[in-house]
């Protein structure tokens, strides 16, 4: 016993109706396979440990807790020994006639020639 | 490339130019991911005018290399290491080992039989 193809047509259409699935009885692309896929981004761009929080972090939020850091205490620490010895940094220089005096042991540019 | 580097570095494992590179591809590919997948759509549905199909088949080969998934490569997180690394720990043969042995990874032990 044969059914007409149409009547077949119907039941999937009721069929699709029911379980709420695309009628597509000529199979045309119609690239929902793309849309069915999962977003992948999330869990991909989870892949390297991110960086929480640091000591510096918390410093900046906490300005008066106490705390401490060893290589800027290093830093002091050579800089007071460097200035003791006569090797610290120049003064910094408050006006514009002060700092020109560096500028006078550069060599001047030469005059241009006259025509 | 440094228009989509982030200006604060936000890694907390191994870093070097390779691991930096990857990870910004990682988070620019999660953030056109929606937007690749809507042009994929459009080209595949025949459904769709051809005129429509074909712009956005243009419109996606021009997006930038770092939106695309192909040029994310896993990297171990302990050395930086490209070849070699188990997907599951994100470590190279070498560093899986020395932790492994060490007891630093649950779950993992020495076959011995």
């Amino acid at each position: 016993m044969s059914v007409a193809r149409s009547r077949i047509l119907d039941l999937m259409k009721v069929q699709c109706r029911i379980f709420s699935m695309t009628f597509n009885p000529e199979r045309t692309r119609t690239g929902n396979k793309i849309l069915r896929q999962r977003l992948k981004g999330p869990s991909v761009a989870a892949y390297y440990p991110r960086r929480v929080a640091t000591v510096k972090d918390l410093r900046a939020l906490y300005p008066d807790l106490d705390t401490w850091d060893e290589d800027e205490d290093d830093r002091l620490e050579h800089v007071a020994l460097m200035k003791t010895r006569g090797k610290g940094a120049p003064k910094k220089k408050r006006s514009a006639d002060e700092s020109k005096k560096i500028l006078g042991k550069r060599k001047k540019p030469v005059a241009p020639k006259a025509p | 490339m440094a228009q989509f580097r982030a200006k604060k570095l936000d890694l907390s494992c191994f870093v070097n130019a390779r691991v930096i590179r990857d990870h910004t591809k990682r988070k620019v590919f999660e953030q056109y991911e929606t937007q690749r997948q809507a042009l994929r759509y459009i080209i595949r549905n025949t459904t769709l005018p051809p005129r429509a199909r074909a712009q956005a088949q243009l419109q996606l080969s021009q997006m930038h290399a770092y939106t695309r998934s192909t040029q994310i490569n896993n990297r171990c997180i302990e050395g930086g290491k490209s070849r070699g690394v188990f997907r599951h720990f994100r470590m190279a043969r070498y560093p899986f080992r020395m932790n492994a042995l060490e007891g630093n990874i649950p779950g993992v032990k020495k076959a011995s039989w």
